[in-house]
């Protein structure tokens, strides 16, 4: 727990160190986040170890308040893996955004270490109102970030902030509801008294609105793509891969431990089928979206779908292998994502042009930052060995293990199809040479190799691929 | 464990024979576009490092070792590469292709750009396809299956014109579709009866009773997925179009690594992974034959009706390759041994035609059959491969080309399916209507008085660029010594009938 | 001091219930920022009276539910404070591009 607290705590201090240290220029308060980021991933990776060591989810009770009136904080091997995740992205994010010739803006830093202070708080928190108060945090923190691309941002800001707060006092609204029937806000004590009734339903059903709507889970994700895409390419990364994953958690804890088993699968197929929408829909978005960056982001609408769907299947069939799925798309995604959004930043800052069409004869004028725009676009994909295959294979198998959830398999069969379709759409303007856009700028490869870093992380996960599903196998919680 | 098998140099070597590509990919990559001499050395020293392996392979296995190799990778489906006999066969045929095919590139793309990117694209393919040779497993066949659609689409789209582009869509539509259909068909298979070692007989065997239509279904599946690859009828769209590539991109395409690897596949799959018994205890057997057959009338049809050289070969090699698959799903032993061999044969023979065919539209600007008239006096040597091929193709003796078609009728015979030898040899009289115009007018037929559309390479010793015109002879002397040393055990028939007595367990 | 009657409750609890309604109806109404602005505050309004005609349930009462309406509202203010800044930094920038539409976007 000490560890999970270090994690959490570390880049707090660092953004603190920023906001108030002395002289602090960007370029100080750059290395001050990154090691800050740096050594809450080093902290993780031993409170990973630590819990999947001893097996049990450990948990602590702030200020030594007892059960029910204090702010209890819990560590699982999950989110001991999630925090580990946050950290990871955000080194990486952090890195992209120190090196790269295209500015993130001088506030990214303390903000970012503010972000990560919040996800950790959100993943390690056991608390209804707490996770609401972790998630305005995380709210507030992005839209700040959103609007650190400039004046040009601050509407898609602005809409944004007012989407998320709303979404919040819905989710808020469900959580007193709650309250009012079982009189404590504990996940782990809901999970022991809950049952189903009428105003039970209504608070779960607001609850899954306002985090659906917090999340950009079909049907409520028409905000994403204009927030995602209008905010610096650091920024954008850190908003795909692991902000809109914190509503997500919520949503699964909410359904598998607080909402009684029999409602879960009753109401499971209803999410499954709307993943299954998203991942179509979204992924039909992208494949027509004129634009670099709109594109990517509705790629996120449509891998949200996976997730959406191995949660459903998990709440309607109560087995392992989709919590394995879930988390293990939820991580691919982070990966590839980051690295498809510093990517497309990095060619539509050299390219001069936001249109998907000023990608002509990439491969030639941004090679390596158009490669790893198709790498990672290869694990969105689910081509074989990536992450995205590694999760895509875990979902896939208890599916196709009954005839009749055949269905479902067809679902993602066109999910696959609709992500090749728009990430091939991208590739194959890259390899015109008959009408190559002439770069604006020389390319500046650092930021282009930085991009790629994450996707090749993501393809590297198979190689852990069974020490990952035995991690999350192990601690079900 | 991994470095226990590091200890082991019979694991350790189907690593090294992928490596021996892979490596010299990446470098080649790196590589900077002037510096040809060192993009030379590595693509011919990782050619000759690769020959020296496999021909260590082949004697281990020969001998009877066995080479294996194992990563973790999946819940119950590690990566698993392995050398057995009839992996060996097509890792032999890629990499002796892939020393042709290079020289020709080499000497082919001596003047264009964005030499770095194909070499290095090249060699990853050839990577792909000897990770397709060398699976040990579905899942490992699936992995590098994929990696070669990849690998693969930089060479199509090489030109980077807007037809090039239009072809490349077309490919990966068709290629990825397939490949999605494959691992639908892998999972489901894996859900069904996990996922083991390729094995002489297959595995599936205990599983009929209870999953009868599951199994079926993933039977469909990975057939219509390598059928994509193998340019089965009617996903065969792709393989024409796809012909706007460079001349040594078609020749890989359909000798060596797209086509084969989806023929390859489909081997695997009826004889390793269900089972000849399966295959016909599900009946499954008859329909592949059936779209097998008429695969090749179709092919042998469409192409008589091609104006267009490379068209024309194209067509050839959607009938050709489903020699193969006709052959593997008349299920019996002799049928078998012509499948098997006619992998090798019609590479050879393909291959042969499309270095020709590239040398034509090099040297003399001729893409056209009519254009070919009297080219014969021009460019003897090329002719004179060009016609071995053909012959070949038809079926000719002392060819290679006649001994796959002579297996095949006598498996026909053997297996009862008369009906399949009407069909084999209408195929051979379709083949002859289709290269004997082209043999004639090459030879016999007066050259254009207003001289032929280019003329380049005049000042050349030879009558094109060397390194154009060795690769053909070379292969097509390889499909006559296999014709005439077919009764050796060195043969591709001699290995092939080795191969088959394992599978058959004779 | 007693806990109301159940009544009272219901009507207080009817009130925060139309409260909310009426927020999120003008959030999806409104076009203005600034008016969906408060709505959204009109619906938090709604929400934290719930939760304290929840806490009166109960004699004497509920004082969790009270700790949490005060941390909902010191949320709620910074929150507004924020979205207020943002959403007139917006018209001023919106106002400044149309001022200066000679320069158009590079698009």
């Amino acid at each position: 727990m000490n560890d999970a607290l270090l994690s959490l705590v570390t880049p707090l201090v660092a953004a603190l160190i920023v906001l108030t240290g002395p002289a602090m220029t960007p370029r100080r308060a750059s290395v001050v986040v990154l090691l800050g980021s740096a050594f809450s991933l080093a902290a993780a990776l031993l409170a990973l170890q630590t819990v999947t060591a001893s097996g049990a989810t450990q948990t602590l009770n702030l200020g030594g308040w007892e059960d029910g009136l204090a702010i209890r904080l819990r560590l699982s091997p999950l989110s001991a893996l999630l925090l580990a995740f946050t950290a990871l992205i955000h080194l990486l994010a952090g890195l992209y955004a120190r090196f790269s010739r295209f500015a993130s803006g001088d506030d990214f830093w303390v903000l970012s270490a503010f972000l990560h202070t919040a996800l950790a708080a959100l993943w390690l928190s056991a608390d209804l109102f707490n996770l609401y108060i972790t998630l305005e945090l995380i709210g507030l923190a992005a839209v700040a970030m959103v609007a650190l691309s400039g004046p040009k941002a601050y509407q898609a800001a602005a809409d944004y902030l007012l989407l998320s707060l709303a979404a919040s006092m819905i989710y808020l609204l469900g959580v007193v509801f709650l309250y009012s029937e079982y009189h404590t806000l504990d996940v782990m004590q809901l999970a022991s008294v809950s049952a189903d009734s009428a105003r039970t339903r209504l608070a779960l059903a607001l609850i899954t609105a306002g985090l659906m709507l917090k999340g950009a889970l079909w049907p409520l994700h028409l905000w994403l793509p204009a927030a995602h895409a209008g905010a610096p390419a650091a920024v954008s990364a850190l908003l795909s891969a692991v902000v809109v994953k914190g509503p997500l958690f919520i949503l699964w804890l909410v359904w598998t431990e607080v909402a009684p088993a029999d409602l879960a699968r009753e109401v499971g197929p209803m999410v499954a089928t709307a993943g299954m929408i998203a991942l179509v829909a979204g992924g039909w978005a992208a494949m027509r979206s004129p634009y670099i960056k709109v594109l990517v982001a509705y790629s996120t609408v449509a891998q949200l779908g996976y997730a959406l769907m191995a949660l459903g299947l998990l709440m309607s069939w109560q087995i392992p292998q989709m919590h394995i799925a879930l988390w293990l798309f939820v991580i691919a995604h982070g990966l590839a994502k980051a690295s498809l959004f510093m990517a497309a930043g990095e060619m539509q800052g050299t390219l001069g042009t936001r249109r998907l069409t000023g990608l002509r004869g990439a491969t030639q004028t941004v090679p390596i930052a158009m490669f790893a725009f198709a790498v990672a676009g290869g694990s969105l994909i689910g081509l074989p060995p990536s992450g995205g295959f590694l999760a895509k294979w875990v979902l896939l198998e208890p599916i196709l293990s009954q005839p009749q959830n055949w269905p479902w398999a067809f679902g993602i069969l066109l999910g696959t199809l609709v992500s090749a379709a728009y990430i091939f759409r991208v590739v194959v303007l890259a390899f015109d040479r008959a009408t190559i856009n002439p770069p604006d700028t020389r390319p500046h490869l650092m930021g282009h190799w930085l991009a790629l870093l994450p996707a090749l992380i993501v393809w590297g996960m198979a190689l852990l691929g069974e020490q990952l599903i035995g991690l999350l196998a192990g601690g079900g919680v | 464990m991994i470095l226990l098998q590091m200890m082991r140099w019979t694991s350790l070597l189907p690593v090294l024979i992928i490596l021996s590509s892979l490596i010299p990919a990446l470098l080649i990559f790196a590589t900077p576009e002037n510096a040809a001499r060192r993009r030379t050395i590595l693509n011919l020293g990782g050619i000759v490092i690769k020959l020296c392996l496999v021909l260590l392979m082949l004697l281990g296995v020969s001998q009877g070792l066995r080479f294996r190799f194992e990563v973790d990778f999946l819940p119950g489906a590690s990566l698993v590469l392995q050398g057995d006999a009839l992996s060996l066969q097509f890792v032999t045929l890629s990499s002796i292709l892939w020393l042709a095919t290079t020289i020709y590139a080499i000497g082919y793309l001596q003047k264009s750009q964005l030499k770095s990117r194909f070499f290095g694209y090249f060699s990853l393919c050839v990577s792909a396809t000897v990770g397709i040779a060398l699976s040990g497993n579905l899942i490992t066949f699936l992995l590098f299956f994929e990696l070669l659609t990849l690998a693969t689409f930089p060479l199509v789209v090489h030109r980077g014109t807007d037809a090039a582009l239009k072809a490349g869509r077309l490919y990966l539509v068709y290629t990825l579709s397939g490949g999605t259909l494959l691992l639908m068909g892998v999972a489901l298979l894996h859900s069904i009866t996990g996922t083991s070692d390729f094995v002489p007989g297959g595995y599936v065997s205990g599983a009929v009773e209870e999953n009868r239509f599951a199994l079926m279904a993933a039977f469909a599946l990975m057939i219509v997925g390598l059928g994509v690859k193998a340019a089965l009828f009617p996903l065969h769209g792709w393989l024409p179009r796809a012909m706007v590539a460079p001349a040594p991109v078609s020749a890989l395409l359909h000798a060596v690594a797209v086509v084969k690897a989806g023929a390859f596949g489909i081997i695997r799959v009826v004889y390793d992974v269900f089972g000849v018994e399966t295959g016909i205890a599900l009946g499954l057997t008859p329909v592949l034959m059936l779209a097998a057959a008429f695969t090749i009338l179709y092919g042998s049809i469409q192409a008589l009706r091609q104006t267009d050289i490379k068209r024309r070969l194209a067509f050839s090699t959607v009938s050709q390759v489903s020699y193969i698959t006709l052959g593997v799903a008349m299920a019996g032993p002799t049928a078998a041994i012509g499948a098997v061999v006619h992998l090798v044969h019609q590479g050879l023979m393909k291959i042969t035609l499309f270095f020709c065919a590239g040398n034509m539209a090099e040297t003399l600007g001729i893409h056209r059959i009519q254009e070919m008239d009297g080219l014969g006096k021009r460019m003897p040597l090329t002719m004179s491969a060009f016609t071995v091929g053909a012959l070949g193709m038809i079926g000719v003796p002392p060819i290679a080309g006649f001994f796959s078609k002579w297996y095949l009728g006598l498996g026909a015979l053997e297996s009862g399916n008369d009906a399949m030898l009407a069909v084999l040899i209408g195929s051979s009289i379709l083949n002859a209507m289709y290269f004997m115009p082209l043999i004639y007018r090459g030879w016999f037929a007066q050259p254009p008085t207003a001289g032929w559309p280019e003329d380049n390479f005049k000042k050349s010793r030879f009558e094109t660029h060397w390194m154009m015109l060795l690769p053909p002879l070379f292969t097509a002397l390889l499909s006559l010594l296999a014709g005439i040393f077919a009764g050796s055990l060195a043969s591709p028939l001699g290995w092939t009938e080795f191969i088959i007595s394992q599978e058959f367990a004779l | 001091m007693s806990s109301l009657a159940a009544n009272s409750i219901i009507l207080y609890l009817l009130v925060a219930v139309a409260l909310v309604m009426l927020g999120l109806y003008g959030l999806l109404v409104l076009k203005d920022p600034i008016r969906r602005l408060i709505a959204i505050n009109i619906m938090g309004s709604g929400t934290f009276l719930t939760m304290i005609a929840f806490a009166r349930r109960q004699d004497p009462p509920d004082p969790i539910l009270h700790a949490l309406v005060v941390t909902g509202l010191v949320v709620a203010i910074s929150a507004t404070a924020f979205a207020l800044r943002l959403i007139l930094a917006a018209r001023e920038s919106r106002e400044a591009a149309t001022s200066g539409s000679t320069e158009a976007e590079d698009e």
